[in-house]
């Protein structure tokens, strides 16, 4: 190829990879020295919106939930997905039903999704709190978004069990394992779950790193489930690094701590990008 | 033989119950936003005694659903337009070799775990220099931002699965590097752009946090805008809200039915690397 046709070709990505993502990262990195409100004159306050930060128990808070969201991701909902899709690649009577059925909530947008799940959680009229009540359990039932205990999960529920994109991507993946080796394993007299364990799981590890890339990736900027569910209360204990962002900004008008927050996200973002690549490079050493 | 068929049973019960799980959320939102509000607050849970579209009918009066709608689709479209465009002629220049291959594909790579709302400050003073707050084009650029890292990926792991030696037919034959991507490279491509459409227009359909922040006025409001501010503003009205919800989510089932097998195919071409 010519050098003229490359530079031509390859000038749109550089383009956007410099004015969007590039240039916004010094940006950031120069807000976040100045304490400024988005309207008067910025003063620069050294590294002290990183103390306020890093001291800030709200932030830490943030980031522990954004590590439990990311351990939900790669502890919940990727096994259920890889499990769901084992089990429909056993060709059960009706699996393309079942399918379509646990792909459909992955077209509804979160925004819908996390509203209906607050219905869901409200105290006098929602679905969970009559369903307690309707087998017996009803001093269970309670105020699931509003109580300290039960914000966190609650609003990490909807999003462990709606696998349907994991699962459509693990069975992709099943799709293109050979019929021979399913031959040879069962002609050795491997039983269901044995060839599930042995055969299929070692067989699907592209699409495990996959679908941890792509959760990985939703989870660092999971705004909408504790915006909408809970506005990241009480007391805090909901909000994740994307919300907390957007509050300094949005609410405080704190824009350098705004800033030092994006910053953490984004190391945070490259730590776990190292830690993927390690993952994908295990993956070329089997 | 027995056994076997035992086992098959309790997995089938075990499907079912996570389709259940999965969907009867969906099931009591419908039900309730057919059901007058006064019944819906006094008795939840009751078989309805009376059931209309008079929700529907409220809603799509008071605001303009419809208009939020276009938006959407409207955003998606923008981002879907650019994202495809750029993709594909990186896609087809990471075809060939050359000396900062590797460090740029490294670059991509890294767009992809670094989470755009890290950037709400900049995108938000950008938009608001460029004259684009409040536009359907503000927000359409930033979503094929949001997305871009993405839809390079799939777009050039897709195209890298193509056979190498039609492009090199194609040289022989003496076309132009233009006409070897434009005949040969792109209508191969076209797995790998559907998913990349698909994923747009969902992610469009999901996002709320950018449009929170660049969007104020009906004229470039989205639907995920319009149903947010239902929690706050329409707090007593519960079935106002729940048929704004299903009005939102009516379009994206409508064609998930009737191209079900095109979405679940075409999400995952290029995910998956055979």
């Amino acid at each position: 190829m010519k050098k003229r046709y490359l530079i031509l070709y390859l000038f749109p990505a550089i383009f956007f990879a410099v004015v969007f993502f590039i240039v916004p990262l010094f940006y950031i990195v120069y807000i976040s020295f100045f304490e400024w409100n988005g309207l008067n004159a910025m003063k620069m306050v050294g590294i002290q919106n990183y103390i306020s930060v890093l001291t800030d128990k709200n932030f830490i808070l943030a980031f522990k939930n954004t590590i439990v969201w990311i351990l939900a991701a790669v502890c919940i909902h990727i096994p259920l997905g890889l499990m769901l899709a084992l089990l429909l690649n056993r060709k059960i009577c009706g699996w393309k039903v079942f399918r379509v059925l646990y792909f459909l909530p992955n077209v509804i947008s979160i925004t819908a999704l996390a509203f209906l799940w607050y219905f869901i959680y409200h105290k006098d009229m929602g679905l969970l709190n009559w369903l307690l009540e309707g087998i017996g359990m009803g001093r269970f039932a309670k105020g699931w978004l509003t109580e300290l205990g039960t914000a966190l999960p609650a609003t990490i529920v909807p999003f462990a069990i709606y696998v349907g994109l994991t699962t459509v991507i693990f069975m992709t993946q099943l799709a293109t394992i050979s019929d021979d080796l399913k031959e040879a394993a069962l002609l050795d007299g491997a039983k269901g779950w044995q060839m599930d364990l042995h055969i299929y799981v070692p067989l699907v590890k592209p699409a495990i790193v996959t679908n941890v890339m792509l959760n990985v990736a939703f989870c660092l900027k999971n705004f909408e489930y504790p915006f909408v569910m809970t506005s990241g209360g009480p007391v805090n204990t909901t909000t994740t690094l994307a919300l907390y962002i957007y509050k300094k900004m949005m609410n405080a008008n704190q824009y350098g701590i705004s800033m030092v927050g994006s910053i953490f996200t984004v190391l945070l973002g490259l730590c776990l990008m190292v830690l993927v690549n390690g993952l994908q490079r295990g993956k070329k050493g089997d | 033989m027995k056994k076997i068929k035992c086992s098959k049973i309790f997995i089938f019960i075990f499907l079912v119950l996570m389709a259940v799980m999965m969907l009867v959320p969906f099931v009591w939102l419908i039900i309730s936003s057919l059901r007058p509000n006064m019944e819906l607050l006094s008795n939840p849970f009751s078989i309805p005694e009376t059931i209309g579209l008079d929700n529907y009918r409220e809603v799509l009066t008071r605001q303009p659903m419809l208009k939020y709608l276009f938006n959407t689709f409207t955003v998606a479209l923008i981002a879907m337009v650019i994202d495809v465009a750029v993709s594909v002629m990186t896609g087809y220049a990471m075809l060939h070799r050359f000396r900062f291959r590797k460090k740029l594909s490294m670059m991509f790579y890294v767009g992809l775990f670094i989470p755009a709302n890290a950037f709400m400050v900049p995108y938000y003073i950008m938009i608001t220099r460029m004259g684009w707050y409040d536009t359907l084009g503000g927000l359409g650029l930033i979503y094929a931002v949001v997305n871009l890292p993405f839809s390079i990926m799939i777009i050039r792991g897709y195209m890298e699965t193509l056979p190498m030696q039609i492009m090199e037919s194609g040289r022989i034959d003496g076309a132009s590097t233009n006409q070897i991507l434009m005949k040969l490279v792109l209508p191969m491509t076209r797995p790998g752009i559907v998913t990349v459409c698909i994923f747009i227009v969902i992610n469009s359909w999901n996002e709320l946090f950018f449009a929170n922040l660049l969007t104020q006025s009906d004229k470039s409001k989205t639907i995920t805008v319009a149903i947010k501010s239902y929690l706050s503003a329409f707090e007593a009205n519960y079935s106002f809200a729940f048929a704004a919800m299903v009005i939102s989510i009516l379009p994206t089932i409508i064609v998930y039915v009737f191209l079900t097998n095109k979405i679940i195919g075409g999400m995952t071409a290029g995910a998956v690397k055979g």
